[in-house]
């Protein structure tokens, strides 16, 4: 009985401390809710990363304000994502960055907006998120700036005839959906596969490919696992296509490193160069401080974690100077950013959208990633046509 | 007024009065409790299944996710009335438990596979029944709890009290089954299913009936949990965590009490949040493996039943 005395007084005790958290008079509590375990650690992970460089980058520049992070993880469950957005809304944050997945964005920043608390993100497409109409919500990327650069390189291609394998989930399922919708109006035959993500084995779909569809393209729509088990299996039944073409979380190092049979000549999303190559002042300092924090080199999900918290930071910092931070004066501040960043231009519009944000597509060539589409950001030039296999 | 009835009055009055109270401005600790109130609720539904049908679940989450759908849907395209709209995710889950009567001509392991495979199968209908669930994007802007009288069911507070009368009533229910002549022959169904069958028990009706009533409630939990997170999408919904993280609670809570589950729940997940996390604030669910897995050892049969055999040792002690 005693012992559970004890356990109850050490939950009220860690329950009813969380309201004080001492600052320094210049600086700034700013939250982040982000998934650290769970099925979206590794992502979530990646975005730490980059909010910490933000941090550090932002307080040795500026000598005025200071911004330190308190971190919550959120372990990928949409209640705790709401839980950690109240714990820290009571630690006195003045505003959130950071979130993975629609499914916690959507009800952490529903609680964000009832604290009053603008939360920033990168970490979730669905159009929905913006259509609440919340003053508080941010976002720096969309599922449009995805499909634009797939298409884009398609149409580079001048690709005829598509056939497009996509999960499920929420996020590819969208995306495949315009990008269905946008090669079609182009007059291109596209044919769609839709797949449960629980799947593994891709053979009877890539055959269906090879048989029927006879495209000159497969544009893969999903996730890690997902693009290994489809190229796995195009490496068994060599379709006649002329590429491989994916979105995010492809054509990164780490499919490079992991997967160095399969990963040759397959295009994926990707802001950077690998080895990372940053041609400003600021992608550089970036570099430079993640390599100091993290000792490897970034990646798209810290250069995503990067931007937008350096935006909510610059944007808290003005505010500061207006005298508006504590009055609700954020988000308008944010709503007057208009950057050139590490991502492209960002620019929000009423709804906390980026309709600005367009990706660019990189492609797997000897052991390196080379950024290829858009011509005036390419690193490399395009090996097309060219296959794993 | 003797003990057994003081001690519910002082727990009403702690539950309904002292936590709103003490705990209500704290919107994070009143989150946790909500969330494990609820996980708490499926714990016991899932523990009835088990006492009085005889029958272990691995498929949960099927009920929870057909009563957060059916809940979500009526209130956001029929305008049904949120509260009814609950009650109404709980039938659905209970109607959808119908496509599981099948499995009950199984015993032990097949049936808990069984039930699992039907959790998949309701979430990859509601990823495709793209016209209706929205498909893997979901459901968004979920109704919140209304306004009524003045008071507001959608704050924490609101939320709090709503789960927890949701919990009680549901707690009463299993109480009053297993008291009647019914939970008697279910009881027996334990020991020996023939034997009980020879004596006139229609064992396969009843295990029916404990199926649609354990479905019930889960389903009616997950509709509240719709309406509280207010988001919905089929990986959630139907995720394998409604079936197993109800389990552990259960297990740890004392699955043959009636309150060791909810207890349980509450319990793990707040001594996980509040005090774990604390120390380790990622990976400390390594904390809670070890907590878990002292419990099983040195009291098998849970929390609940420990902390009695203590009161009781004590009180003997002390006469």
């Amino acid at each position: 009985m005693k012992n559970i005395r004890n356990h109850l007084a050490a939950i009220i005790v860690a329950g009813t401390a969380f309201g004080v958290v001492p600052a320094h008079a210049e600086e700034f509590l700013v939250g982040s809710e982000v998934p650290l375990t769970g099925t979206l650690a590794r992502v979530g992970t990646g975005m730490k990363e980059g909010i910490e460089v933000a941090a550090d980058v932002f307080n040795r520049r500026n000598g005025k304000h200071k911004v330190k992070i308190v971190t919550v993880d959120d372990e990928s469950s949409p209640a705790k994502a709401v839980a950690a957005v109240e714990k820290l809304a009571s630690q006195g944050v003045v505003a959130l960055t950071g979130g993975y997945g629609s499914n916690n964005i959507g009800p952490a920043s529903d609680a964000a907006n009832k604290a009053n608390l603008v939360y920033m993100t990168s970490g979730g497409v669905d159009e929905n998120l913006s259509q609440r109409g919340y003053k508080t919500f941010f976002r720096i990327n969309n599922t449009a700036g995805y499909s634009t650069a797939m298409v884009g390189l398609l149409a580079d291609m001048g690709a005829k005839s598509v056939s497009i394998v996509t999960s499920t989930k929420e996020a590819p399922a969208d995306l495949a959906k315009d990008v269905e919708k946008i090669l079609k109006a182009k007059g291109i035959k596209v044919v769609v596969h839709s797949f449960d993500p629980a799947i593994t084995d891709f053979k009877p779909i890539i055959n269906k490919v090879k048989l029927q569809d006879k495209s000159e393209i497969i544009a893969m729509v999903g996730y890690e696992n997902d693009y290994v088990g489809i190229i796995r299996a195009a490496k068994v039944l060599k379709p006649e296509v002329k590429a491989m073409v994916g979105v995010w979380s492809l054509a990164t190092a780490k499919m490079a490193s992991d997967f160095p049979d399969l990963m040759p000549n397959v295009y994926g999303t990707a802001l950077l160069p690998y080895p990372a190559e940053f041609k400003t002042a600021e992608g550089k300092e970036f570099a430079e401080t993640y390599k100091k924090l993290f000792n490897k080199e970034p990646d798209y999900l810290g250069q995503f974690g990067y931007v937008q918290s350096m935006l909510l930071f610059e944007a808290i910092a003005r505010a500061a100077d207006a005298g508006t931070l504590k009055t609700g004066g954020l988000p308008a501040e944010l709503r007057k950013s208009d950057k050139e960043t590490l991502i492209g231009r960002v620019k929000f519009d009423d709804k906390g959208d980026n309709p600005f944000f367009s990706h660019r597509m990189g492609q797997h060539q000897s052991g390196k990633v080379a950024v290829v589409w858009p011509k005036d950001s390419a690193t490399g030039k395009m090996n097309f046509p060219a296959v794993p296999w | 007024m003797n003990a057994r009835s003081v001690a519910i009055l002082l727990a009403l009055v702690g539950m309904y009065i002292a936590v709103p109270l003490l705990l209500g401005p704290n919107l994070y600790v009143m989150s946790l409790l909500v969330a494990s109130i609820a996980i708490g609720g499926v714990a016991l539904a899932w523990a009835l299944l088990g006492n009085l049908g005889g029958m272990v679940s691995f498929g949960h989450a099927a009920f929870f996710g057909v009563g957060s759908y059916v809940s979500a849907l009526l209130s956001m395209k029929l305008g049904v009335p949120v509260f009814a709209a609950m009650f109404l995710g709980g039938v659905g889950a209970a109607v959808a438990s119908i496509a599981m009567l099948p499995t009950l001509r199984l015993k032990g392991p097949y049936f808990a596979l069984a039930i699992l495979a039907y959790a998949q199968i309701f979430r990859i209908l509601a990823t495709e029944w793209k016209s209706v669930t929205g498909g893997s994007g979901g459901l968004s802007s979920i109704p919140r709890l209304p306004e009524i009288a003045g008071f507001d069911f959608g704050s924490k507070v609101g939320n709090y009290l709503v789960i927890v009368t949701i919990v009680l009533i549901f707690a009463l229910i299993y109480e009053r089954i297993r008291a009647s002549h019914y939970g008697i022959a279910l009881r027996a169904m334990h020991d020996s299913e023939d034997a009980t069958r020879i004596v006139g028990v229609n064992s396969t009706f009843l295990k029916a009936m404990m199926l649609f009533v354990s479905a019930f409630m889960t389903g009616v939990v997950g509709a509240f949990n719709a309406h509280y997170i207010n988001f919905l999408e089929p990986d959630y919904g139907f995720s394998g965590l409604w079936s197993t993280i109800p389990i552990v609670a259960a297990i740890f809570g004392g699955y043959r009490t009636i309150l060791g589950p909810v207890i349980g729940a509450v319990f793990v997940y707040l001594i996980d949040q509040l005090v774990f996390k604390s120390y380790i604030p990622s990976g400390h669910q390594i904390m809670l493996g070890a907590l878990l897995a002292g419990m099983v050892l040195f009291s098998p049969t849970g929390l609940l039943p420990w902390i009695v055999e203590k009161f009781k040792r004590s009180r003997h002690a002390a006469a």
